[in-house]
């Protein structure tokens, strides 16, 4: 074959594979990246949803407003007649001012995070959204939380399900049932299972066991309410988690555990020695796509919580679709993007992931 | 205790293990379909019971709940919705993700790689950052719902899909193109008629996943439906359901619905569990 003619049938090769392209390229910019543009630029306006207002840019104004901080320090508390400080009849605790007396009002309003002590004094940390901080330290917390017991329990299920048992096959379909259930259904399910009062499933159990009264209140009750929302979202992923690390599993050639067995090594060692190490590829990707996905956690937030309890996609919605706050709610796609993208960076890294 | 004890005694235990986990991951749908067989009054019976039983005591399960879910039209139409915006983005995803698919894994051209790594870094993408920006674009459009919706999951489905079936074109043997350009064809004669056949079941794993991603999607289609009711799918439909007969929040029906939905999803991962574990295994490797 001539240089020239191998030259044309590389050159049609190329222009065909950019018209192939075309399509997809096409539809990711219209989903994807314009309108990535469209809210970097929106989240330096005040553009309202639907709204007559006319949209202007305010700098950083929608940033200040989510991520504005204040700490000041609470004097004690001083009674008008004596002039001492005031002390917990009880407990002997020195009172101090109540926060609203010391956190900015005006320009922007702060209201109290949570309070200190610091060497003997006491401060308080203000925020201008509190209800978004929250939402953020709510969404850490809880992906921090699901993926650990989710990794726990989905390598035992993938242990379980990788020896062999008959009814094997049964199992496994099983597993990818919780996984192929639109999550609002199972969130509805549970939100029944949940509900307070021994008409609910949970709350019947306990009592019958002597636990509680029966009458806890899964959804409202602030102590229980992230735990809950681990359990829920953990019974969906960790069999999916499974799934990853028993694909993971089998590629684990067999003769390792034979040679150990001979060596006698025993089960739990050949976890450590063997299992583990080798399944850390696998376990890198699952935990990286679950943690990813865990921060944008939407669905059983929305059903389960609404306004009770935010995670940073649903108090994203709420700003958007309920306070029509375009500016603002394109901010909070900014910074989730930033918060993922950190988590994203330090995985990779920590992994070794992108040394292939 | 004698060695044969001591193997009998972890069988035992093993069989619990299996048993429980067997429970855990089914015992929500056992509950949702035991209290859709019930009536309102056996919903709120104190304390709650394993089947639904009458005031004294025998087995008495009702279908009201599923009478009142089926003639529910809100209902009946988001199953409608959720067909058609499922099945149309599975399509599109498979037919615009095969075509960039065959460009990377079997075409030369320069700057291959920022393409795929670029497509790759969509899966990574947080949907919910573009929510607004999305938003602004549709109206800007003026796209019906459902053409919104279906648009949008390609943010999701179309570099899976692109992204599974790239790996898949590279293995199949070069040889195959050679010898249909020597015949005369044309490279996309060769892949539509030669090379597209032969991913069929790529296709079939990647197009499961994509519809099953489609069929669960809540956030985008509970914002492009906000003022939209009738275009409802069913995550939106389920998680507003208010009912017909109930005067509370109407779980019976709920459960009923839930039921409803769920069972084609179980038919589903029954037949074709095998391709939905090596399609989920595959984007995880691989993207």
């Amino acid at each position: 074959m001539g240089k020239r003619s191998k030259g044309s049938i590389l050159q049609k090769e190329q222009s065909l594979a950019y018209k192939l392209l075309i399509p997809t390229l096409v539809v990711l910019g219209l989903v994807a990246i314009f309108p990535l543009g469209q809210v970097v630029v929106t989240s330096f306006t005040n553009r309202e949803f639907a709204g007559e207002q006319e949209t202007k840019f305010i700098g950083f104004n929608n940033y200040a407003q989510l991520l504005g901080v204040t700490v000041k320090e609470l004097p004690p508390e001083i009674d008008d007649d004596t002039g001492e400080v005031v002390k917990d009849p009880e407990t002997g605790e020195t009172e101090y001012e109540r926060s609203i007396m010391v956190l900015p009002r005006k320009p922007n309003r702060y209201k109290e995070l949570f309070q200190y002590n610091w060497f003997g004094k006491r401060y308080v940390v203000g925020a201008r959204d509190k209800e978004f901080l929250i939402a953020v330290g709510n969404t850490i917390l809880f992906t921090i939380l699901s993926v650990f017991f989710e990794t726990v329990i989905g390598l035992f299920l993938a242990l379980v399900v990788n020896s062999n048992f008959k009814g094997k096959g049964v199992m496994r379909t099983t597993m990818l049932i919780p996984w192929a259930v639109i999550t609002v259904v199972s969130a509805r399910i549970w939100e029944w299972m949940l509900e307070p009062g021994s008409s609910g499933f949970f709350n019947m159990l306990m009592y019958r066991m002597g636990l509680s009264d029966g009458q806890a209140s899964f959804l409202t009750n602030s102590a229980l309410q992230m735990p809950t929302m681990v359990a829920v979202d953990v019974w969906k992923t960790a069999p999916y988690m499974a799934l990853l690390l028993l694909a993971g599993l089998q590629t684990i050639p067999k003769e390792l555990y034979e040679a150990s067995d001979v060596d006698g090594a025993s089960k739990v060692r050949q976890f450590f020695t063997i299992t583990l190490p080798l399944l850390k590829p696998a376990l890198a990707v699952a935990l990286i796509f679950r943690t990813l996905d865990a921060l944008r956690v939407f669905d059983i937030f929305q059903v389960l919580m609404s306004s009770k309890m935010y995670s940073m996609a649903s108090y994203n919605y709420f700003q958007l679709i309920q306070n029509r706050d375009m500016g603002l709610s394109s901010a909070i796609g900014v910074i989730i993007f930033i918060i993922i993208a950190i988590f994203a960076v330090i995985y990779i890294k920590s992994f070794g992931v992108d040394e292939e | 205790m004698t060695r044969t004890q001591r193997r009998k005694l972890k069988k035992v235990l093993f069989w619990i293990v299996i048993v429980v986990v067997f429970v855990y991951l089914v015992f929500p749908f056992y509950w949702a379909l035991n209290s859709s067989l019930k009536t309102e009054d056996q919903l709120m019976m104190t304390p709650a019971t394993f089947i639904p039983r009458d005031t004294e005591g025998n087995f008495a399960p009702t279908l009201q709940n599923y009478k009142g879910a089926l003639s529910d039209p809100t209902f009946i139409r988001s199953i409608w919705n959720s067909t058609v915006v499922g099945f149309t983005t599975t399509a599109l995803a498979l037919i615009v993700g095969s075509f960039s698919a065959f460009a990377l894994g079997k075409l030369r051209f320069k700057g291959k790689k920022p393409t795929l790594y670029l497509i790759l870094s969509m899966t990574m993408f947080p949907q919910v950052t573009v929510l607004s920006g999305l938003y602004a674009v549709i109206t800007a459009l003026n796209l019906h719902p459902i053409l919104s919706m279906i648009l949008s999951y390609m943010i999701f489905t179309l570099p899976f899909t692109t992204w599974v079936l790239t790996t898949f074109f590279k293995k199949l043997p070069i040889e195959l193109m050679q010898s249909a350009q020597v015949d005369g064809a044309t490279p996309f004669q060769t892949f539509y008629h030669i090379l597209l056949p032969l991913t069929a079941p790529a296709l079939v794993t990647t197009g499961l996943l994509a519809f099953i991603a489609a069929w669960n999607e809540y956030l985008f289609a509970l914002t492009f439906t906000s003022i939209a009711p009738q275009s409802r799918t069913i995550p939106v439909a389920i998680s507003l359901f208010s009912g017909s007969i109930a005067r509370q929040e109407p779980f019976g029906e709920i459960m009923a619905g839930a039921i409803i939905v769920t069972i084609p999803v179980v038919l589903l991962v029954l037949f074709f569990q095998r391709k939905i574990v090596a399609g989920l295994t595959a984007g995880a490797v691989k993207g």
